[in-house]
């Protein structure tokens, strides 16, 4: 309710109290009352006065109250008192007021010749006014426990877009309009479980507490706001930055200016959330309300809330809502003409865990520093980590910026499983408008060592080390594309990676494409590392368009063959031969077997391959050679001389690799020449 | 043997002319594959059936099924690989279907209320939006906004496997677009989808 409305109320009271209240009633109609804000129409006044009594009976009606200024609408207006005398020469009244079918408030005004007091009370909420003669200029006001929508028409001055649904407002509110000095309103003002949301849900917030010192001071030509306070509790959402405010108050201050025609401008923010967040600085806003300028210092000394409470909306929309993060942190961010001039982050022993174990980052310390101007330098250490389920070690990077664009100063060397790992060349271009980060590196692996990596990643036990340079990797639009490729040494034979790419690297479903090329590999340590029975021998092979999503296999071209060498036996085991002939309808194969290949340890060989083509979730197999829809698989040499030959091309990729699992393989069959 | 020799040249080309068939995008095909995972992901939990793409497959299946049709020496030895003889669009890698499955149970952990309520809408180029933020309670914006976010990462990759998974990257937008279609035609009505700009109610 408004408190001009009082005022009107109060100016038609004055008017009566000058009227003849010996007389023992009295009426007046008024067509039209108007003051500067309010409009009053159809108003009734009646006052009842009994001889010699004290007190007399005021009503008062109005048809309808105007205030177009701020906003209020009245119907029906009604207010009944018992007025009196209050002291010398004032008068006081109290009684409901009533609109309309909205529940009656209780108005009571009192006023003499040197002060004016009215106040309005719905249950607990009050607003109440006071004026004193002394100080024309001066108005008071004190609200208490007034639900926020008696204000949502005034607040929705300041803040068109804004809907208020709940919450209540003390303050305690001085406003100053002498006639030639800034208007100035100031005091304190405290509000508790407020609920707003803008028209288009962009900003929102809930159950909002807070308690502030506010100034607010404007000319024509100058505004000036000054808030100081704190916020407690409460969650708010702007975009998608997410604040959930804690139980502790978070100290905040604003200073604000706003120059006729302009934006508004922060020249102070300071927020303090304890150990959590502090931060300070100053921001300038363009008309359109975008972010002209900013200049912010924040500093965490304890991170493990920051996620929680400022971080979940943002690492929510990139998949990593999950991330735990602990240590402490310094950062300065310098916007100009809204892009990012620099950037410095100070991180004091942060660890970075991903729960998903996609990476871990451990003991990370030091500084990175970006520039879109002058040259910085800075470097970052971590004590070691992981990526995904790959151990690394303690490592420094050596970081360079300018003109925006962040780089390794030097290689970077990364200890990753007994080997190397070196970084060369790296440039970052961070995300610009529309276009997503751009990152470039060369990058050399040293002697890594195999094993450990099959470990992690669950292969069998294949040892070998793994090097090779990738002189160009790129990674753009969630895709890595390494030119070059790593070769390794394996089973005394060499294995070859080209056309590597990873795509959705950190995202869903990563898939990883390769060429792969073997040659001269030891079969016999191979085939007893797979468990298979063993294979002396040499092989040869490639797999192309390998694709792995999430690690699984889901495309490839693979071929594999025996590679004979002057010297070097080819022998295959008795239980290599029931593992590869191994067949679905067991039990004919198992006499045979029982009959004939039992009589033998092993058999001589001249040549064994076998092809695989994948897609669709099933492999099209081949062999040596083929004929109709049988292929050759192994093909015997001396005597006894054993040929194994598959009569099934199409094999059900789950299949084949349960099978091989269980140490068999799919729809093939022994033939005995 | 001379049936023997026979067969590979038949087989060759037979090769041949999958391949002329294949330059063109199985748009039909596209659409049945689509259908089925579209459903699979809407489906409300309980009525979530396993569909056997052949029996509905029909005359869809060009490649593959014609290739296994005119050998019948491929079909007699078949077995299990027959029942996953796959229309020339497959979304039967398990990589996709593991995704299939995170999708359909965020679509019935939290982004099915988000379309029951107007808050959320298919866009027209496949992938989800928050359309209207205000139906959803601010506690539960947030995670709306992630699992958006987090279905939006697994579209793509969805899009983008099926398209690999069948040999054609170069299919992407294409099935892209048929998946958007789809997202559209199995929304139950009273959802938002985009629609020349706007946003439309189905």
């Amino acid at each position: 309710m408004s408190r001009r409305i009082i005022t009107a109320s109060l100016g038609l009271l004055a008017a009566l109290g000058a009227a003849q209240v010996q007389a023992r009633g009295m009426q007046a109609r008024i067509d039209r009352v108007v003051t500067p804000v309010a409009t009053l129409q159809q108003v009734r006044v009646r006052v009842d006065w009994p001889a010699g009594g004290s007190t007399g009976d005021l009503q008062l009606w109005a048809g309808r109250v105007d205030a177009p200024d701020l906003g209020y609408r009245y119907r029906d207006l009604y207010w009944r008192c018992p007025l009196r005398r209050d002291g010398e020469d004032g008068w006081r009244c109290e009684g409901a007021l009533r609109s309309g079918r909205s529940p009656p408030m209780q108005l009571a005004v009192r006023f003499d010749a040197a002060t004016t007091h009215a106040s309005l009370a719905q249950g607990k909420a009050r607003i109440a006014l006071d004026r004193n003669a002394a100080s024309p200029d001066l108005t008071s006001f004190d609200l208490t426990r007034v639900p926020v929508q008696w204000a949502q028409v005034l607040l929705a001055k300041a803040w068109p877009e804004a809907r208020f649904k709940s919450g209540e407002l003390d303050a305690r509110l001085t406003i100053d309009a002498p006639a030639n000095r800034p208007l100035r309103i100031s005091g304190l003002l405290a509000w508790r479980g407020i609920g707003v949301e803008t028209a288009d849900a962009t900003i929102a917030g809930e159950n909002l507490g807070g308690r502030f010192a506010i100034d607010y001071r404007t000319t024509p030509a100058l505004s000036l706001l000054a808030v100081d306070g704190e916020l407690r509790g409460g969650e708010f959402l702007a975009g998608n930055t997410y604040v959930a405010l804690p139980a502790t108050p978070v100290g905040l201050r604003l200073d604000a200016l706003q120059h006729a025609g302009a934006a508004w401008e922060l020249p102070r923010i300071e927020w303090r959330d304890g150990n959590a967040l502090a931060a300070e600085g100053s921001a300038r806003f363009g008309i359109d309300a975008s972010l002209q300028a900013l200049d912010i210092a924040v500093h965490s000394s304890d991170m493990s809330p920051l996620r929680q409470r400022y971080l979940s909306g943002w690492l929510g929309l990139f998949g990593m809502g999950d991330v735990d993060l602990h240590g402490a942190i310094d950062l300065r961010v310098q916007v100009r003409d809204g892009l990012l001039q620099v950037a410095e982050a100070s991180l004091h022993g942060v660890d970075l865990r991903d729960p998903n174990e996609r990476f871990v980052f451990d003991g990370l310390q030091g500084d990175v520093r970006y520039s879109a101007g002058a040259p910085v330098q800075s470097e970052l250490r971590w004590h070691g980590g992981k990526l995904y389920g790959l151990d690394f070690d303690a490592a420094r990077l050596p970081f360079a910026s300018a003109d925006g664009l962040l780089r390794f100063r030097e290689d970077a060397i990364v200890p990753l499983l007994g080997g190397r790992m070196t970084f060369r060349d790296l440039t970052i271009r961070p995300p610009q408008g529309e276009a997503g980060a751009d990152i470039r590196f060369a990058l050399v692996l040293d002697d890594i060592d195999f094993g450990r990596v099959s470990e992690a990643l669950g292969l069998p036990a294949f040892q070998g080390r793994l090097s090779g340079t990738i002189p160009n990797a790129r990674y753009a639009n969630e895709r890595i594309d390494f030119d070059g490729g790593l070769s390794m040494q394996l089973f005394d034979g060499r294995v070859a990676f080209s056309s590597l790419a990873l795509e959705r690297p950190f995202g869903s479903a990563p898939s990883l494409s390769a060429d792969i090329a073997l040659d001269d590999l030891d079969l016999l340590p191979l085939t007893e590392v797979l468990g298979f029975g063993s294979i002396t021998g040499r092989l040869d092979g490639r797999i192309e368009g390998l694709r792995l999503v999430d690690w699984t296999p889901v495309a490839f071209d693979a071929r594999f063959i025996t590679d004979a060498r002057p010297g070097v036996k080819q022998r295959i085991s008795q239980r290599a031969v029931q593992n590869i002939s191994s067949v679905g309808d067991a039990s004919f194969v198992t006499s045979l077997q029982g009959q004939l290949i039992g009589l033998f340890d092993d058999f001589g060989y001249r040549r064994i391959g076998i092809g695989c083509r994948l897609a669709n979730e099933v492999c099209s197999m081949s062999g040596l050679h083929s004929a109709n829809n049988a292929f050759t698989i192994v093909e015997g040499a001396g005597i006894p001389r054993l040929g194994v030959v598959g009569f099934n091309r199409q094999v059900d990729w789950p299949t084949l690799v349960e099978r091989l699992m269980a140490v068999g393989s799919g729809e093939v069959k022994p033939v005995f020449e | 043997m001379k049936q023997v020799f026979g067969i590979p040249v038949v087989g060759a080309l037979l090769l041949t002319a999958c391949v002329t068939i294949n330059v063109y995008f199985p748009a039909a095909e596209a659409k049945e594959a689509a259908r089925e995972f579209v459903e699979k992901v809407i489906d409300e939990a309980d009525k979530v059936e396993i569909k056997d793409s052949s029996k509905d497959g029909g005359g869809g299946m060009a490649m593959l099924q014609r290739r296994f049709d005119f050998d019948p020496l491929v079909l007699i030895g078949i077995g299990s690989a027959q029942a996953q003889s796959a229309p020339d669009i497959s979304i039967k890698t398990p990589a996709i279907q593991a995704i299939q499955a995170r999708m359909e149970a965020r679509f019935n952990g939290t982004l099915r209320a988000g379309f029951d309520s107007g808050a959320l809408g298919f866009t027209s180029d496949g992938m989800i939006s928050v359309r209207d933020a205000g139906k959803l309670e601010l506690k539960d914006r947030v995670a709306m906004n992630a699992a958006v976010a987090d279905d939006n990462r697994d579209r793509k990759a969805v899009y983008r496997e099926v398209a690999v998974a069948n040999g054609h990257p170069e299919w992407e937008s294409q099935i892209r677009d048929v998946f958007a279609r789809q997202w559209v035609d199995s929304a139950r009505s009273g959802w938002w989808y985009q629609s020349g700009g706007g946003w439309k109610q189905k």
